[in-house]
């Protein structure tokens, strides 16, 4: 189940399997020092289920190569497919529609709407969609709120919550239209160790509940509970094996930490 | 409770930036209740004013003749050309107000009250037809001089005797101009009345309403002719004068051709208010698409489509449009009511009621809704067209903003100025289409502003060019005229009297070359050598001695024959006889009418009324005129002189007193202009305001970082403020460039509606200095506020801004 | 390297002096505690910590371990809940936001992870733009300086050059230019290499450690341990406690 970057002819004809493929991916940004690449020939595939962490230094293309997969950013060659999509021929609309129906995207600073309270935050990707009818998305967004540890925080707006609370709210409005993947970038960066680690069950939690995520980190303790682990230097993948965490280990810990969050609010 | 999440975000954007979603909503409101305000003041005006008018049945035309009894009117009236014809009675008189002070009176008889059709007026208290030794007063003369039914009434006509009337009712005519304007009374008595009063009944005026109610002017006039050719003068009658009554077609409201003038220029203004309110909204709402682009990018992120993002900013725009609305429909109404009441106290018309038509109800909404919409789209389509990566990853100062082109480099020249100051200088330059619409708002806000004030410079100019006709302390006229050196005797037996100078007029008409002939045009006869008039010559020369047969018109006979020259024939009618005179000399304009000047003997030979005057004019200090309160006694001396010596009764005027007449009219229309130059240079200040609290929240980083290296508060306010008078100095040169061209366009507009002419234009550089006062404290005004929540920011709040 | 601009100037730029026996820079017991709705967050739990004159110190730490909180209570950006705060002889946790505009301009120099260049200034006007602020020297004598400094961090070509015509590493040179146009004895830089190559922030490290070597005392958040590991001193947080 695993491919190995280095032999693209391989994964061209094993896109079956594959959830998300990139082939001979290329990248590079005009800056006013020159051409700087941020990715050289990127090829790597991802499988359903699999828990995959992108390390790298900063400044080593690990956020260019999310943004290509989640079709924020384009590349200059090479081909994205992501289960069975070609993500790279979509236009903007196409993108928007299928990001908000296949992908979760996870911020590294939240980035929930300030204006609005957790619930709506959560009920805009289904309203945008147009999935299930208007009840239905509140009802929905309750229970991700509550799934997260926040169902007593509903109508609180993202500046009332802590930082780890808000991005467990990213991670429910993620989650809204449930899509199979999850993406984040630097989900962590922006938390101390103890809201990192809740943070970091919830993740396993939903591995385990059958999301394909794909973290972006240059933290160890996320690489630590990832079913895989790919490595990025100067825009290329330098390794992309695997690590045999039993990702079921801490499911029972994230119940605790839910109970707890919840326990905190009572 | 259960609200849709994006109608929860619009709605929740505009609460929660109350001072950004006000100021939206008051500009817009602003612009939008001008219009409506302007608009539905013209339409109440035509509603009522104009149809009021209408309703009087107003005369197309006055004849002037000599006495003739009422069966005149009907042999008039029996013409086919004739739809009605009317006799009148007018005398004029004096009354006296409750100090003692005397007043001009003109007192109409109609052969019978209650069967007159023409000219009617409404009763509004009292019986009916005047009784007799009873009076009707016209209600504008009556409020102002607190006259009441039942109350006696003192008119002493011009022989010096004083009778006792009581007042019968108080009426409202239309036809006439109100007291408020000429300051004469109007009433109205019973032929008996004046034969009780010593004076013969006969009938001196014919109105009369043509067949063809489409007739122009000149048709009216020739209908006039036809009754006077086939039916007066055949009678015996003769007629001194034809005057067509309403402009710009017979049978309009007198003032109607002025206030259509007026109300126009005030539409264009509105309506330049309101484009550039929208424009400052626009300015507003790309600033807050600017600061959401993150925003946006994330609901693209999770799913959103480019319309999706676009209809949500089009909402909320509408939204602040629709409450903008709200607030402009009643504050419209409200600004038309008061409009209405000025408008209706000046010149004497009833409001019947005050609301808000639909059409000019439709025309706030699409204004205030549709184009705020139309003029937002493009902001919004290019905020939603950017891709999602542009719009999440923004980091750092600058970015985000397009690459500094060619202007910052040049700018960036500049080295002679502190980097304080040139921080302050460029950050103007930032956003250019921003500064482009607040330039633009404060620059037509200023080039209205100084427009207003070049009109006043203008009409103050032909005041003053007025004066050069009227250069006497006092006048006095003489009705029926006097014997010119009894006149100038007794004027000289005043101890303050240097000059005394006995005039003789005469109205006569110039015959076209067609045949046709003019409005009544007035000759005057003068010393030749008076010292009471200074004329200012546009051509040729003025008159001298051994002129024969030649003489100096004014430019508003020009206007009446436009291809006249110096060296020119006229043919004239005067007395009945038609004569050719030569035009030696070309007088600039002085709101008098079209004038023939000519030497007193010359216009005495031809009228036949040798050593006769009609006026005599005083001067106390030849070459000077005195004070007002001097004049004021002057006048009063000559009134009593000539009433001893059984001369005139007539009230005397002073140059003083005619100014303060002409100034007061045009200064109810100086204020309205200053009115909506005044709401767009508030609507320039809010746009400045705006835009400056949109540069700051923008720059709050920046901010930041010049705390960072050192800025005290004092330095933080000056950078804010600096760049809101740059920019508020900046409109000030584009509107001085342009306040020549758009001061003399609207000087134009006023006094060629006020006077019927195009005015010599006078630039008023005081303007100028007085809007760059102005200007300048809009400017720090409005940087002001974002300069306080600058300071307020501390470091952090603004390095941790994320 | 012209080292005479970095010495003391002839004039006396200080109103605090500090006498050169004790410390510079000195916390006591710092407490920094944030409030938010969904309750308190201590940022800094009683953080003891001492800075000699001349010191190069890195302080290192994960993200939320409290770094740039201690960071901002030393340049007094942010207020500590309880604690001293004594910088270069002034009680930094006293001084109003007007004061410490003063005091910051005169005594720190601060070095942005993102450059914080003015973007409508020239890199000469950016340097110059502290003194200016802080009133130093004459005019003339303040673009003489600005030259300088540029030159001394090896951008003089660039000095009326706009930042956005410079690479993230000009730009970020001439932040360090621009820290140093008060001669302040501090530099804080917050990440500074963070936003830069690995080639360039090798320069600008070495442009930092030169200036440490030249009688600046440098404190440099970072969390790149390598670079950390170069510096004279470590300062290691974690959870808002100093570690080592």
């Amino acid at each position: 189940m695993k491919y190995s970057s280095a032999t693209s002819r391989q994964s061209i004809h094993a896109s079956e399997g594959a959830l998300i493929e990139l082939r001979s991916l290329s990248k590079s940004y005009i800056t006013p020092a020159g051409r700087t690449p941020a990715l050289r020939g990127v090829n790597l595939s991802i499988s359903p289920g699999e828990f995959a962490v992108v390390r790298g230094k900063s400044g080593a293309g690990k956020s260019t190569l999310v943004n290509m997969i989640v079709g924020i950013d384009r590349p200059d060659q090479g081909e994205i497919w992501v289960a069975g999509v070609a993500v790279h021929q979509l236009s903007e609309d196409e993108l928007a529609r299928w990001r908000g129906k296949n992908l979760g995207v996870v911020f590294q600073f939240f980035q929930l709407l300030p204006s609005i309270d957790l619930v709506q935050n959560v009920m805009m990707p289904m309203e945008f969609l147009g999935l299930y009818t208007p009840k239905e998305r509140r009802q929905r967004a309750l229970n991700l709120l509550e799934h997260v540890g926040l169902g007593g925080h509903t109508h609180k707006r993202p500046a009332e919550i802590s930082g780890g609370q808000q991005q467990r709210v990213a991670i429910a409005r993620a989650l809204a239209n449930d899509p199979p993947i999850l993406v984040a970038d630097e989900p962590t960066g922006n938390l101390d160790s103890r809201t990192s680690n809740e943070i970091l069950d919830l993740f396993s939690f939903l591995n385990t509940q059958g999301k394909t995520l794909l973290i972006v980190t240059h933290d160890k303790n996320v690489a630590a509970r990832a079913s895989r682990e790919i490595e990025i230097a100067d825009g290329q993948i330098i390794s992309s094996g695997s690590i045999d965490a039993s990702p079921r280990a801490v499911s029972t810990n994230l119940n605790a930490s839910l109970s707890m969050t919840r326990g905190n609010q009572l | 409770m259960s609200l849709n999440a994006r109608l929860s975000k619009i709605l929740r954007d505009i609460w929660d930036n109350k001072p950004r979603s006000l100021l939206v909503i008051f500009t817009l409101a602003i612009g939008v209740a001008a219009v409506g305000m302007i608009f539905n003041t013209v339409r109440m005006m035509k509603r009522d004013m104009f149809g009021q008018y209408a309703a009087r049945n107003p005369a197309h035309l006055a004849l002037y003749i000599s006495p003739f009894p009422e069966k005149l009117a009907q042999d008039v009236e029996a013409m086919r050309e004739v739809a009605e014809a009317e006799a009148l009675r007018s005398v004029s008189a004096f009354t006296y107000d409750g100090k003692g002070a005397r007043k001009d009176l003109n007192l109409l008889a109609s052969p019978d009250f209650d069967e007159a059709n023409i000219n009617r007026f409404v009763i509004e208290q009292g019986a009916g037809a005047p009784s007799l030794r009873g009076i009707l007063i016209e209600r504008n003369a009556a409020h102002r001089l607190n006259l009441h039914l039942g109350d006696p009434f003192i008119v002493e006509m011009e022989n010096g005797k004083r009778y006792t009337l009581t007042i019968d009712g108080i009426v409202h005519d239309m036809t006439i101009q109100p007291y408020s304007i000429t300051a004469e009374v109007q009433g109205y008595v019973a032929m008996t009345t004046l034969e009780w009063m010593g004076e013969q009944p006969f009938y001196n005026q014919l109105l009369l309403i043509v067949a063809d109610a489409h007739q122009d002017a000149t048709g009216v006039l020739q209908v006039g002719a036809q009754a006077r050719d086939r039916i007066i003068e055949p009678g015996g009658y003769h007629v001194g004068a034809m005057q067509v009554r309403g402009e710009p077609d017979p049978g309009d409201f007198w003032a109607r051709k002025q206030i259509d003038g007026v109300l126009l220029v005030l539409q264009v203004m509105s309506v330049l208010g309101v484009l550039l309110s929208i424009g400052l909204v626009v300015n507003t709402i790309s600033a807050v698409l600017m600061q959401q682009t993150r925003q946006i990018g994330i609901m693209r992120s999770v799913g959103a489509t480019r319309r999706q993002i676009a209809q949500m900013y089009l909402a909320y725009v509408l939204a602040l449009s629709m409450l903008g609305l709200l607030v402009a429909l009643p504050l419209g109404l409200a600004g038309a009511a008061g409009l209405m009441a000025i408008a209706a106290d000046f010149l004497n018309f009833n409001i019947s009621k005050v609301n808000l038509p639909v059409d000019v109800f439709l025309l706030q909404a699409g204004l205030g809704l549709a184009m705020p919409l139309v003029a937002a789209l493009f902001p919004v389509l290019r905020s939603s067209r950017l891709s999602v990566y542009d719009a999440i990853y923004q980091n750092g100062l600058g970015s985000g903003e397009p690459q500094k082109g060619w202007l910052l480099r040049q700018l960036a020249r500049i080295r002679a100025i502190a980097p304080p100051i040139s921080l302050s200088l460029r950050n103007t330059f930032r956003n250019k289409s921003r500064l482009g619409f607040t330039l633009a708002t404060l620059t037509i806000a200023g080039a209205m502003f100084m427009a207003v004030f070049s009109s006043y410079a203008t009409i103050r100019r032909q005041i003053d060019e007025l004066g050069r006709y009227i250069a006497f302390d006092a006048s006095i006229s003489i009705p029926g005229g006097a014997n010119k050196y009894t006149v100038e005797r007794e004027a000289l037996r005043i101890p303050d009297v240097k000059v005394a100078e006995g005039w003789a007029s005469a109205n006569g008409v110039i015959v076209y070359a067609d045949g046709r002939e003019s409005d009544r045009i007035e000759f005057v006869g003068l010393p030749l050598h008076s010292q009471t008039i200074q004329p200012r010559l546009v051509q040729g020369r003025w008159l001298q001695v051994g002129d024969n047969g030649k003489v100096v018109v004014n430019e508003d006979l020009l206007a009446k024959v436009p291809h006249l020259r110096v060296g020119d024939s006229v043919e004239v009618k005067i007395n009945g006889q038609k004569r050719t005179l030569e035009v030696v000399g070309v007088v600039s304009k002085h709101m008098s009418g079209a004038r023939i000047y000519m030497d007193y003997d010359q216009l005495t030979r031809l009228t036949g009324r040798r050593n006769q005057v009609d006026s005599v004019r005083v001067l106390a200090t030849p070459g000077a005129f005195s004070q007002p309160a001097e004049q004021s006694l002057i006048g009063k001396k000559l009134e009593k002189r000539f009433e001893n010596a059984q001369l005139s009764q007539s009230s005397s005027r002073t140059r003083h007193e005619i100014f303060d007449a002409m100034a007061k009219a045009f200064n109810i229309l100086l204020i309205i202009l200053l009115l909506v130059a005044g709401i767009l240079a508030a609507i320039g200040g809010l746009g400045l305001t705006g835009a400056m609290g949109l540069n700051i929240l923008e720059r709050t980083r920046e901010i930041g970082v010049l705390r960072a290296v050192g800025a005290s508060h004092r330095s933080v306010r000056q950078v804010v403020v600096v760049e809101g008078t740059a920019v508020a100095l900046l409109s000030w040169v584009f509107s001085a460039l342009i306040s020549y061209p758009v001061g003399r366009l609207l000087s134009e507009a006023v006094v060629s509606v006020a006077f019927d002419t195009r005015p010599t234009f006078q630039y008023s550089f005081a303007g100028l200095g007085v809007w760059l006062a102005v200007v300048i404290l809009i400017g720090v005004l409005a940087s002001l506020a974002p300069a306080r929540d600058a300071v307020r920011l501390t470091v952090r709040e603004v390095l941790n801004y994320e | 390297m012209n080292e005479a601009i970095l010495k003391p100037q002839s004039v006396s730029i200080r109103s605090i002096a500090t006498p050169q026996n004790s410390p510079l820079i000195e916390l006591h017991q710092v407490y920094k505690i944030y409030e938010s709705g969904a309750g308190k967050f201590t940022a800094l739990k009683g953080i003891d910590l001492t800075i000699e004159h001349g010191e190069f110190a890195a302080i290192v730490g994960k993200s939320g371990s409290g770094k740039t909180t201690l960071i901002n209570v030393l340049a007094g950006i942010d207020r500590p809940t309880s604690g001293e705060v004594i910088v270069a002889g002034a009680p930094v946790h006293r001084l109003d936001e007007g004061e410490l505009a003063a005091w910051r301009g005169a005594s720190l120099g601060i070095v942005f992870q993102f450059f914080q260049l003015l973007p409508t200034l020239t890199v000469l006007e950016n340097v110059r733009l502290p003194m200016d602020f802080c009133n130093l020297f004459t005019p003339a004598e303040r673009d003489q300086r600005a030259r300088a400094l540029l030159e001394l961090v090896g951008i003089a070509e660039y000095a009326d050059y706009l930042p956005s015509q410079l690479s993230g590493g000009q730009q970020q040179s001439a932040a360090i230019a621009r820290a140093l146009a008060n001669d302040p004895q501090i530099i804080l830089t917050d990440e500074p290499t963070g936003n830069l190559d690995s080639r360039t922030a090798e320069q600008v490290f070495s442009l930092l450690q030169s200036l440490a070597d030249n009688g600046k005392t440098v404190l440099m958040v970072t969390h790149d341990d390598e670079l950390a590991a170069r510096a004279k001193r470590v300062i290691a947080l974690k959870d808002g406690e100093i570690v080592a």
